[in-house]
Order: C-alpha cells, then structure tokens, then sequence
C-alpha cells in the first residue's frame, strides 16, 4: 500500500492539472444558448449642442416584467415588456417624467411594422387596429425622443416565441409574483458595448479641423440641361425640384419614413424620368433648365439643403426662377397644400399657384395656399422652401401636412410605413407637378392640354412608382447611420444618372449642434431562468439524498452498528482518514 | 446563481460514485487502484467503440430509428462488454475478495462513463443563464447508470470468475448480462423509436436499474450460499 501510493499520487495530480487545463479551454468559450434570440431596435441616442436625449443605456440584464406588476414594486431592476397595442401612455408619461427607475423598456410593435414585409404582412383589418392606436403611438414616438431616459429602451416585433414569453411574464405577475433574483422567470439580456459617438473616420481628409464630431451629408443633384437657344445653357433660367430623402424615428433601425419623404423622393424620380424623355430629345426640350435636388439632413432644420444652397455660384442662384420642394405627398385625399413664405400677393408665387390649382382643377382634387413668414432669428427651419427662401429664392413647399411641423417631428418615423401611403396619392402629386411644369415649361398657361396624359408614353408609371416606394419603405434612412456608399445612396445615384446629363454628389459635414450615437440594432437574448430559492432547496434535496444513500449503503454493507459507530467515535475516524 | 446550478448537478452526477466509495468496504480495502485502472480501460473501450461506430454506421440526417443501424450499434456496445470482462479478469488485481473486485470495477467503470459523456455538457451547458430540467435529470441518468455498471460487473464477475455456480442459475444470469448490456440501446429505442420523453426515459431507467440491481444481488447471494 505505502509502494502503491506515490505514483497514484503522481497520476492523480498529473490528471488533476490536465482537467484544470480543459476547465480553462472550455471556460473561455462563450455561451450562448438561449431560449429565443430576437432582432432589437434601439431608441435613439442624441445630443442637441450636449444636451442629452433619448436612450442613455446600450446593454441589459435584468428580469421581464409586464404592465400588469403590483402597485408599489420595485421596477429598477426589471424590463418592462410593453406591446403597443395595449400601450398605457400613462404609465410611460409617469415613469419618464417623473424619472421613476426602470430596468428597461422593451416596446413590442405588430409584426406589420417590419420593414422586410411592406406589401405582405398586415391585413387590412390589423391597419385599421393600429390606425385606432396611432394616436397613441406618436405619442409615444414624441415623448420618447424629446425625453432623457436613463435606462435602456429598445423595439422588438412580436412574434410567437416573445408571445410566449409575455404571457408566462403576464401569468406570473397576476399572480403577485414580481420576477426577481428569487422567485425565477426571464431574464433579457442584450450584450453590447455602450453607444459610442458617431463619427466618420473618412471625414478628415476634410479640412474642418475644429469639428467636434463629423456625420455625412450627401447630396444628390442632376441636371437636365434645357434647349441651348444661343450659346450657353447657363443662361437659361432654372426650375429646381427639392426632396430630402432622410428621416428620423424614435428607432433609426426602423425609420423607413415611407410618406415623409418616401413619397417626396418617389415623387422627385418619377418627374425626373417623365422629363428626361422630353429633353432627350432635342426637339422637345424645354427653354428651362431643370435641376432636381436629393437633400439629407431634413430633420435638422434641412442643414444639407442650406449647405447645397451656399456651394452654389451667384450666377446659378440668381438662374432659379423657382423651386418646388416635395414633401409628405403620400396620403392625401383632396387636398394638397403649396406652402409659401412670401405673402400670396407676390407675382411669382401668384404664378405657381395659379399654374398648379388650374392642373389640379382638372385632375379633380384642391391646392390650397399657406402662408407662414420666416422669423431670421429663429434658427428653427420647418420647410425645405424656407432655406431657399432665406437666399432670397422664390420657392414652394408641396405637402399634405397642413401646419409646420416641430423640430424632429413627421420626419419618418415608426408610424410611417408602407401601410398608411396611398400609391395613386403620390400618382396624382406626380402628375399636378409634371403637368403645371410642363405648362409652364412650355408655354401652355391656363390652356388645358395634357402632356402628361394617361395612356401616351408620357404617361406616369404607377408600377414605377410602386417598386421605387417599396425599397424606401424598407430602407431605413437616418442620415448620421448611412455611409458614404450606402448601397441605398448608390442606387439613387444610378437612378438619376440614367435621366440626366449629369450627377453631382455631395459629402457635407452636419453642423455641431447634434451628436448621434450608434448600436442602433442589437441581439435580445431570452433566457428562462431559475431562481436562487429553487437551487438551495435543490441543493438540501441532494445533500438529504446523499445522505440518506450514504446511511443506506453502510448499513447494507457494513451493518448498523458501524453508522452508529461513525458517529460516536469521529476523532478515531479522523485520524484514520489522515 | 448558474455557478451553483452547476454544483448541484455535478453533485447529483458525481457524488454517488463518492458516496458509494467511502460508504462500501471498498474505502477500508483501499480499491482506488482498481477502479482507476478501470476507468482506463472504459477509456480504451470507448476509443475502440469510437472507431467502430465511426467506420460501420452511416450518419443519419434525421432522429429516427433506424433499427438496423440501431442493432448495428448494440452490437458495437458490446465491445462494453468485452472491455469489462478484460477489466475483470485480465487485470492484475491485488489480492483483493472477488466481492470488492466487482464493485470497484463496475464504480470506475461508472465513474468514467460519467465524466466523458455528461462533465462537458453540463460544464457548458449548466453555467448558462438559460434553466432547463435536463441537467438535473441527466445526473439522475448517471446514478441509475452507476447502478447499471455495478450490477453489469457482478454478473461478469458470477460468469467470469466464479466456477461453481448452481447450475439452473446460470441462464439467467446469462438472460440478465445480456438485458443490462443493451440497456443503452433499450433506452435509445424508447427515445427515438417511441418518441419518450427524456424525463420518461430517465424514471425508466431509474427503474430498470433498481430492478436489475435487485435481481443481480440476490443472483449474487444466491451464487455465493454453496461455496460459503
């Protein structure tokens, strides 16, 4: 026994420090093995000139909790679940206003939303539903992006797995038994490094080195060069068609903004196109210039459109003769607005909107006339026009929003999808504006003849339209998050350089005042998870059976007196062990 | 808290085998030689097995029971077997009773079944966040299998190393050496061919090795009354 005993010492620790080396191996590989991994979308995190809003937190842990918690419990540590089609604002309102500590948010929109599925998901009976709650969802959408929130927010779709998920979490709070370290439930987590600041490594080959944080602006603008009467085309006047293609949304992952201003840049492709057959051939080109202009930065007091404004020369601003920017054209039903900013009595804008409401007239529908004067020391810009305007460029804004809309408000976000724009709205914009432009191209004022008439080969393609509306409704558009060479960008460039003689592309830097943060979209891991009460008592369970196996087997092999005897003389036993 | 998870489960997968040990004379007789050496041997066999299965059976793309490829592999599990009897005779033992040799050699047998088929799963799989039943009752699985090796061994032994035996016995001690040495395949049939439930499955096992142990012991006593 005593010759026996080193080398099975030896082989026990050679063995021993081969299994801690495995431990080790297997120890790093990282575990992820989780009930239900779901595609979140996080709130949006930004700076106005350093003041904070949005979601503050990227990463969560905490246990799930739902709406229907007891009066009085400590939420700090839970995520409360919260579909929004049975959304209590209230709740929300008090528990951001108030600052009231929360785990998380995690909203659960209607599988509609998902921007994969514009055309085949959501019946029409699932819009009406949401069209019921839409007032409650922007809401929402306002509250949460003018509110600081210190903990993390994030959107999810439902699906049958989360379903599952909310209504255990709903059973087990019914039954007054809020998900905690102790009594078990679910647990969310989402492991990402926290948001850092957005900035555009690229960028610094631009010369603005006091820029604190850089995002990317680009602009796309093409030319239609109208008849070269004598000599220069530069000498022609200019007519400029303006859409901002990018939005912002509560969630930049799903800010598809279909309407504003889906439709406005829709709208803008197909009037390229319709034109672009005309001036391809020099007999039917116009004695005007068109310049059609893509802006980003729309939400930001349209800063890209200014920044467009200011890089042109002095002679091609004082070419335009008028600009028509489009803007939410997509969901209206008999009237349509001609925004302006100088008074309805000045000349050109009498002209404009005379030559629109008489197209409109024999389409069938109203154009009314809105008014709103620029305050110059208000750096607020609530109309694309106004930019123009404020350089002293007669222009328009054509839209079915009937006020101003606030600072970052109807720029695209969760509720404007794909669902709530009419196609033939944006068919009927298309035509008012081709049609009064070509009047006015042309010289037919106040004539009634069609250029654009259904069925001739000028005719407006409504399957043109439809496919060019469906890829912006599932291409989510925040500026700060779209690159330089953002497939989506890509394409309208090819787009437009097929219409026109030439595309220019302009990188622009976004002005100080907002920082963007990024992890936009994340990995929810659902875990179900048992509660610390439950493995003691497992462990007691096992002790006791041990025990009991222990008891069993020396009394079988040994004999009861030899338990007893275990028990009444442990220093010798001690010893022996020794 | 999953850190505990998974000392509860190694505890309900390994600690029988501990248990077992100090409880027995095993402990006072100093039998860790033996079942280490065994335990090695289930090694061999396994790596043996290992090639077997790699080279004759095809991989199934889906969970059904194939009951060629399933017979295929009982036959293989009989490689168990062999590699238990080489455990049991071949081995030079120190001279301890036959009575302790069985049990030491069914216990590291156990032991090794153990750690190389349930350690690593449940190392990875117990420390997760994520709670599932099946780790606690793959520890279960691994007391009955413990139960199963025992009486494996004590059977091997009655037929391998005890000579006068009652005669009339000795077809069943046969019929019970073959019954527990396709129990892994019995099991794989009630999981696959009839679509149990792995808790089912487990009291199942549970139950059979209980059984089984009940009807080797008193095979055992009975063999042991002649010659004593």
């Amino acid at each position: 026994m005593a010759q026996k005993n080193p080398p099975d010492r030896e082989m026990l620790e050679s063995m021993y420090s081969m299994l801690a080396l495995v431990f080790i191996l297997v120890a790093c590989v990282e575990l992820c093995d989780a009930a239900t991994v779901v595609d979140v979308y996080r709130l949006i995190q930004y700076d106005i000139s350093g003041v904070p809003f949005g979601s503050r937190l990227a990463s969560l842990n905490h246990h799930a909790g739902s709406l229907h918690f007891s009066p009085g419990a400590d939420l700090s540590r839970t995520v409360v679940m919260i579909p929004v089609r049975e959304l209590n604002i209230s709740f929300v309102k008090e528990y951001i206003y108030r600052n009231q500590p929360l785990g998380g948010l995690l909203f659960l929109l209607p599988e509609m939303f998902r921007l994969e599925n514009e055309s085949g998901g959501g019946s029409s009976s699932e819009v009406q539903e949401i069209q019921l709650i839409k007032n409650v969802l922007l809401e929402l959408e306002r509250l949460l992006i003018h509110a600081k929130v210190p903990y993390p927010v994030y959107f999810a779709f439902e699906n049958d797995e989360i379903d599952a998920v909310l209504n255990d979490v709903k059973k087990n709070d019914a039954t007054g038994q809020p998900a905690t370290a102790t009594t078990g439930g679910y647990k969310l987590v989402v492991s990402t490094a926290e948001a850092k600041k957005v900035a555009s490594p690229t960028i610094t080959n631009i010369q603005v080195p006091m820029q604190f944080f850089f995002v990317l602006f680009i602009k796309i603008k093409g030319w239609l060069q109208g008849l070269r009467a004598e000599g220069d085309a530069n000498q022609l006047p200019t007519i400029a068609i303006v859409a901002s293609y990018d939005t912002f949304g509560a969630a930049p992952a799903l800010s598809a903004g279909s309407d504003s201003n889906g439709s406005g840049v829709v709208a803008l492709l197909e009037i390229a196109r319709l034109f672009s057959r005309l001036y391809s051939n020099p007999k039917t080109r116009g004695s005007y210039n068109l310049l059609f202009g893509l802006t980003s930065g729309g939400p930001y007091n349209y800063n890209g459109t200014h920044k467009w404004l200011r890089s042109f020369d002095q002679r091609l601003r004082e070419s335009i003769d008028y600009a028509i920017c489009l803007n939410s054209v997509g969901s209206w039903n008999n009237e349509l607005l001609i925004h302006v900013s100088k008074p309805p009595e000045n000349a050109y804008i009498k002209q404009i909107f005379e030559g629109f409401s008489s197209v409109a007239e024999a389409l069938g529908f109203k154009v009314g006339l809105k008014h709103k004067k620029i305050n110059i020391s208000n750096p607020r810009v609530a109309w694309e026009h106004e930019q123009f305007s404020r350089l002293r460029v007669t222009a328009a804004t054509l839209s079915e929003l009937s006020v101003a809309p606030e600072l970052l408000e109807s720029t695209g976000g969760l509720l404007d999808s794909r669902h709530f724009v009419d196609e033939t709205a944006i068919i009927r914009s298309v035509k008012l504006v081709a049609e009064s432009l070509g009047r006015h191209i042309y010289g037919y004022q106040g004539k009634n003849i069609n250029i654009f008439a259904d069925n001739s080969s000028l005719a407006v393609n409504p399957s043109y339209v439809r496919s060019w509306l469906d890829l912006l409704s599932r291409t989510p558009r925040v500026a700060p998050f779209l690159s330089k060479n953002d497939p989506f960008i890509m394409a309208l460039q090819k787009e437009l350089a097929d219409h026109t003689d030439e595309v220019n592309v302009q990188h622009e830097v976004l002005d100080g005042m907002f920082t963007f943060y990024d992890s936009i979209r994340a990995r929810l891991n659902i875990y179900q998870v048992a509660s610390v009460t439950f493995d003691l008592l497992l462990l007691l369970a096992l002790g006791s059976y041990l025990i009991v196996l222990f008891s069993f087997l020396v009394i079988t092999t040994r004999g009861l007196d030899d338990l007893i005897s275990l028990f009444r003389r442990p220093p010798s036993r001690k010893v022996k062990t020794a | 808290m999953t850190i505990f998870h998974f000392f509860n489960c190694a505890i309900l997968t390994f600690g029988p085998h501990a248990v077992y040990y100090s409880a027995t004379p095993l402990s006072e007789y100093d039998t860790l030689g033996t079942s280490i050496k065994a335990a090695l041997v289930y090694l061999g066999t396994a790596l043996v097995k290992l090639v077997c299965l790699a080279t004759f059976l095809k991989v199934s793309e889906t969970d059904n029971f194939d009951p060629y490829q399933e017979l295929l592999k009982a036959l293989i599990g009989f490689i168990d077997v062999a590699g238990l009897y080489f455990a049991l005779t071949q081995l030079t033992h120190r001279n301890i009773s036959q009575n302790h040799k069985f049990q030491a050699v069914g216990l590291g047998w156990a032991f090794a079944d153990s750690v190389l088929h349930r350690l690593a799963p449940l190392w990875v799989g117990a420390r997760g966040l994520e709670f599932t039943w099946d780790y606690i009752l793959q520890g279960l699985e691994a007391n009955a299998n413990l139960v199963l090796s025992i009486s494996l061994a004590a059977l091997g032994s009655l037929m391998w190393l005890r000579k006068n035996k009652p005669k009339t016995l000795i077809p069943i001690i046969y019929a019970c050496a073959v019954i527990v040495a396709t129990m892994p395949s019995i099991t794989s049939y009630l999981r696959r061919g009839l679509g149990w439930h792995f808790p089912k499955v487990v009291g199942f096992e549970l139950f059979t090795s209980l059984v089984m142990a009940f009807i080797s012991w008193q095979l055992f006593a009975a063999c042991q009354r002649p010659s004593s």
